[in-house]
């Protein structure tokens, strides 16, 4: 489904290359939970941008299906994360002035009427009674299980997480997880993070070390 | 035997904070308004008051003082104009030195005249002053025979007189309601006199009567100018039937008239004149309001870079969920319109309202004009919006083209 073929990041650094991901080929298949594992720094984070299309790789290539994307346009590129993708960021990052229920309806901005599913996502991740509240009335896990809501809303075919529970304590981390994995449903999950215990549930494991590939593992 | 018991005081908690976070649930559910498009904009003005108010407000106040600025300015030449617009009926004529040219000059006008003349009359004039905002305006004081005095208060307007006519000869004048109001005089009051400051009779001459109407007239009786006013001189005042072929008929004079030796008033001078003397001021206005709307446009563009740095977390959220940049920037216009739009139609109507309280407690009681509705005013305000929304889409498009949204997702920029 995603294919990261040689792709390389590299940034400038006070006029010295630095490489945030070198060389790195891996793919992601439909339907399953890929987890990247590495200690802070080792560039997982920009893999996974790079994976969905936030980043464009400096030298190598990733596609999805048969679209390389760093040959679209960034309108492109953006139109095919909204439409395709989900993303669940390490802050539970949302809109203050919206209702939980609002924020979760941002994710299809022209999906139609999307309400009666983002209501019974949120009742699904446990939230019914909150449809209706702010941000700055919900805890942080209720924050983040909003922001998963988003992520799922239009049963996207990839959700991308980045270190979704680095901001909550790990029972409510841990529950985000199963959460995510649970009712992601056909689609494949992508989750970055430096703690092995979140990944128990993953089909595949890939451990970076300073912007490469350590090793890759068959999870379960 | 049946025993009751006290129920759980514990348990009774509970419930109660049950119903109480179910009842807070359902108010909550009632108070949200369903929102079809979270991201419309007007779901972001209204529930970010305290941030789109102030941007609201500042717009409002610009508009507000330039209007305020023009429409006061502007009311120095109205003024003028509605003070001498009662010559707008006629043709004034008279002689240079001559006592005896008048007639020859009316003759002339009978006969070569390009419209039908309505009414010939021949009066006196002696000069006094009125108050204008500007300070002391010369006006002239008429004087008529009696039939005349009733035909030109009919062209005048005048509905109803308080008092009555001056008596031929006798030092008694007419004056209408904004003279009234202008000089504060009342009946009884001395209208010119020998120590009456820039206005002055060998008499007393007392105000018998005030005309009820918009225009400003002083009228005595051609007799009384005759015996106690030099030089004695009359003149001609030439009425024709409509203001259109007195206009016709006023061009004329001037031109068939020019370089003899009589001399011609008409309105239409008064209005050129007005134009030239105000034309310097004018100009010095039209640089004093570029340089505020640059001012404030500067300052606007500096609030509204201020509220888009407020909103990074925002845009950079929904640019990495997948919101295009067009979308984005789209959605930023459409609010910055509404709110500009929004500011300028409050700082027209608070100016609207402004101004009719300075006419009402400032202008109405000295008869000062000042129109409320000046449409000069208003046009000065249109650059206002365009320049902001100019330097607001400029800002907006500069911050996106730079923009990250990587780094708010990361907090580098948080």
């Amino acid at each position: 489904m995603i294919t990261a073929d040689r792709a390389t990041l590299q940034y400038m650094d006070q006029g010295r290359p630095l490489f945030a991901c070198r060389d790195i080929s891996v793919s992601v298949y439909s339907g399953e939970f890929l987890g990247i594992l590495g200690p802070s720094g080792s560039g997982k984070s920009s893999l996974l941008y790079m994976l969905s299309g936030l980043k464009i790789p400096t030298s190598g290539e990733v596609r999805y299906g048969d679209v390389v994307l760093s040959r679209l346009a960034e309108e492109e590129r953006s139109t095919l994360r909204l439409r395709d993708f989900g993303f669940v960021f390490q802050q539970p990052y949302l809109l203050g002035y919206l209702t939980a229920l609002e924020n979760v309806m941002v994710a299809v901005p022209d999906g139609g009427d999307v309400e009666f599913e983002a209501r019974e996502l949120l009742n699904q991740l446990g939230l019914s009674n909150k449809t209706h509240r702010h941000p700055h009335e919900l805890s942080g896990g209720e924050r983040q299980r909003v922001c998963v809501a988003r992520a799922l809303l239009g049963q996207p075919k990839v959700v991308f997480a980045d270190e979704p529970t680095a901001s909550l304590d790990h029972t409510n981390g841990a529950e985000v997880v199963r959460l995510l994995n649970h009712f992601r449903g056909a689609g494949s999950l992508v989750m970055v993070t430096h703690d092995p215990s979140m990944l128990a549930q993953a089909d595949r494991i890939v451990r970076l070390e300073d912007g490469v590939i350590a090793d890759s593992s068959i999870s379960g | 035997m049946a025993i009751s018991q006290d129920p759980d005081p514990n348990s009774l908690l509970a419930d109660e904070l049950t119903e109480l976070e179910t009842i807070r649930e359902s108010a909550n559910a009632r108070a949200a308004v369903r929102v079809k498009r979270p991201l419309a904009p007007s779901t972001y003005l209204l529930r970010n008051a305290g941030k789109t108010l102030p941007l609201t407000a500042v717009i409002m106040f610009a508009v507000l003082l330039v209007a305020a600025i023009i429409a006061l300015v502007n009311s120095i030449p109205y003024s003028v104009r509605t003070i001498y617009i009662y010559s707008r009926e006629m043709l004034g004529i008279g002689p240079r030195g001559d006592p005896e040219g008048t007639q020859v000059v009316l003759n002339r006008i009978r006969r070569e005249s390009p419209v039908h003349l309505n009414r010939i009359m021949v009066c006196r004039a002696t000069s006094t002053q009125v108050n204008s905002i500007v300070g002391p305006w010369p006006f002239v004081v008429l004087g008529l025979g009696q039939d005349d005095i009733r035909y030109y208060l009919q062209r005048q307007g005048v509905k109803a007189i308080e008092g009555r006519l001056p008596k031929a000869g006798e030092a008694e004048a007419l004056v209408s309601r904004p003279v009234a109001l202008n000089l504060g005089l009342k009946i009884g009051s001395n209208v010119q006199g020998p120590e009456v400051e820039n206005s002055y009779s060998p008499l007393n001459v007392k105000v018998v009567g005030i005309a009820e109407t918009s225009r400003w007239i002083m009228l005595n009786t051609i007799e009384y100018q005759r015996l106690h006013h030099f030089p004695p001189i009359d003149l001609g005042l030439v009425f024709a039937d409509n203001l259109k072929d007195q206009n016709t008929l006023d061009h004329w004079a001037e031109k068939r008239f020019k370089g003899k030796r009589t001399q011609v008033f008409a309105f239409f001078q008064v209005d050129r004149t007005t134009d030239k003397m105000f034309n310097t001021l004018y100009q010095i206005l039209n640089v004093v309001i570029g340089m505020m709307v640059l001012v404030i446009t500067f300052m606007m563009g500096m609030l509204i870079n201020i509220y888009q740095t407020q909103r990074l977390v925002e845009f950079g959220l929904l640019q990495a969920i997948g919101y295009t940049r067009k979308r984005l920037f789209k959605r930023t216009v459409q609010e910055s319109i509404v709110v500009v739009i929004a500011g300028w139609i409050l700082g027209t109507a608070t100016a609207f309202g402004i101004l009719n309280l300075v006419k009402i407690y400032v202008m109405d009681p000295h008869a000062y004009a000042i129109n409320t509705l000046d449409p000069t005013a208003f046009w000065y305000t249109v650059p206002i919006p365009f320049a902001i929304m100019v330097v607001a889409f400029v800002t907006v498009v500069i911050r996106f083209r730079q923009f990250d949204p990587v780094s708010i997702v990361e907090r580098r920029l948080v």
